[in-house]
């Protein structure tokens, strides 16, 4: 699991460079979040437009880093067909910001 | 009274739920639309049926068997071939199937009906079988007015006074249409007319015959008539159709159940208990399904037999198939579920595989995929549900 980052207008944004994220990426996917996020309370953009599958561990682990926030917000960007749909059963599309791209996800 | 249901073909638009199925039985309310058709054409003694099968005829032949649950005779017209232990489809169209029985036995001998098997329709045939020996046409169209918006659709007619077509248009591009009435795709023949239809070739009624007994300016008739026609053409029209017969704009289609209260219809052996969940009609709960206390159904719904909706789940203006477990995490909004495709209204469809969703979506009757993260979501969500049902259910 590769993770990058980069500044846009201000805002973090964490790329995930994987196309799974399961059982066998939640954990690594959640240690290099945590290494790269601001101070607490501050909001991150992830970037998600890499990832196809995500399932309960994946997802429980963007749970995991949005409690780490306290409070921070997470917008998720360029989600894929697969994993929109897996936000939306879960209503995580009501809780996490979910935007086309990352320019969307700033402006909004 | 003879006649033939049309159930060749493929649905090719209405996939995926044709994955499995052909056509005329894409469930409306759970019921195959064939078998609706069936019962109107028994109610006005059309009860000697061939039907035409192609695309995965097996399916059909073997649920509809000799029609006797109906009270008619059935006879199936295959159209294919078997090819090392494997039927092959090769469908000769609307006007080739015909055909092709009638070269068989010289089955229609007298004034006799077609249907296309992917719709539903109250025509009352005694009525439409007498406008049609009056006129005295090889053949009558059905038909409906329609909005402009829809006639892109289907064939249209233009007819003179009594009603003898003029000219016949196939699927009219926008703002072309001859006329806004339009073909049903229920025709009344008389068996004179096999002289215009080709033998051993593929070919259709409304593309190839209806235009050369227009160019040859024969007699046949089109004959608007009031009734309720639900052309099932589309995902999108599934779900249309289904809200509408709900909601009591459609009158007249079988709705599952007993209505236990107001727009609610409930089915034998289930387990709900509707004053502790949150429920707004109209819904269609199945037989043999469980709901917990605290889930959240919003109809129109229709949700199938021996299901299982935990609490805090919500589902809402979707069709769900039989043997869904649904977990208190899941939120199903304008989707329907079906044999393990979640196809939203338009018709975009993903399988639950895909999603990754089986934690929260799956069959009851597997074992049940564990979820760690459930209950977490359920409150960052704010699925409550009602009491103490979680505490409940896992002592």
């Amino acid at each position: 699991m590769e993770i990058s980052t980069s500044q846009h207008a201000g805002n973090l944004v964490i790329h995930i460079h994987a196309n799974r994220l399961d059982a066998a990426s939640a954990m690594t996917f959640k240690q290099a979040v945590e290494a790269a996020l601001p101070d607490k309370g501050a909001g991150i953009i992830l970037d998600l437009a890499e990832v196809s599958f995500m399932d309960s561990s994946g997802l429980g682990a963007v749970v995991a880093v949005h409690k780490g926030l306290h409070g921070g917000q997470i917008k998720v960007v360029g989600l894929q067909q697969a994993v929109q749909e897996l936000f939306r059963l879960t209503r995580m599309d009501r809780i996490f910001q979910c935007h086309g791209s990352v320019n969307e996800a700033i402006k909004a | 009274m003879r006649g033939m249901i049309l159930g060749a073909g493929k649905g090719t638009r209405v996939r995926p739920i044709t994955a499995s199925i052909p056509k005329p039985m894409i469930p409306i309310l759970r019921r195959p639309l064939m078998e609706s058709i069936i019962l109107q054409l028994k109610k006005f003694g059309v009860d000697e049926l061939i039907v035409n099968t192609s695309y995965l005829a097996p399916v059909l032949e073997s649920y509809f068997r000799d029609g006797f649950q109906y009270g008619v005779e059935l006879c199936y017209s295959y159209e294919g071939e078997l090819q090392n232990g494997e039927l092959v489809g090769k469908a000769l169209g609307s006007g080739g199937g015909l055909k092709k029985v009638q070269d068989q036995s010289h089955f229609f001998d007298d004034t006799f009906v077609v249907v296309c098997g992917d719709a539903w329709f109250d025509l009352d045939f005694k009525e439409a079988i007498d406008f049609h020996r009056r006129s005295g046409g090889l053949a009558t169209i059905i038909t409906k007015t329609l909005p402009d918006d829809l006639l892109v659709r289907y064939g249209v007619v233009k007819t003179d006074d009594n009603g003898r077509v003029l000219a016949f248009q196939e699927k009219p591009p926008v703002g072309t249409a001859i006329s806004n009435q339009v073909n049903t795709g229920i025709y009344i023949f008389e068996p004179e007319i096999f002289n215009y239809i080709p033998a051993d070739k593929v070919s259709d009624i409304g593309g190839d015959l209806f235009p050369e007994l227009a160019r040859q300016r024969l007699p046949f008739y089109a004959k608007n008539f009031d009734f309720q026609w639900l052309d099932v053409g589309n995902i999108t029209d599934i779900w249309q159709v289904t809200s509408d017969v709900l909601s009591g704009k459609i009158t007249g289609y079988p709705i599952p159940g007993h209505e236990e209260r107001p727009g609610i219809h409930i089915g034998i052996n289930c387990v709900v208990d509707l004053d502790n969940i949150h429920i707004s009609g109209p819904v269609v709960i199945g037989s043999g399904t469980r709901i917990e206390k605290g889930a959240n159904l919003i109809g129109p719904l229709v949700i199938g037999q021996n299901c299982f909706i935990e609490a805090g789940a919500t589902v809402k203006h979707s069709i769900i198939d039989d043997y869904t477990f649904l977990s208190g995490a899941a939120s199903v909004e304008d989707r329907m579920l079906y044999n393990g495709y979640c196809i939203d209204h338009q018709g975009n469809h993903i399988t639950l595989e895909e999603i990754g969703a089986r934690w929260i979506l799956q069959d009851v009757r597997e074992a049940q995929v564990p979820s760690d993260i459930s209950a977490q979501l359920m409150d960052l969500s704010g699925a409550v549900p009602f009491g103490d049902t979680r505490e409940k259910r896992s002592s």
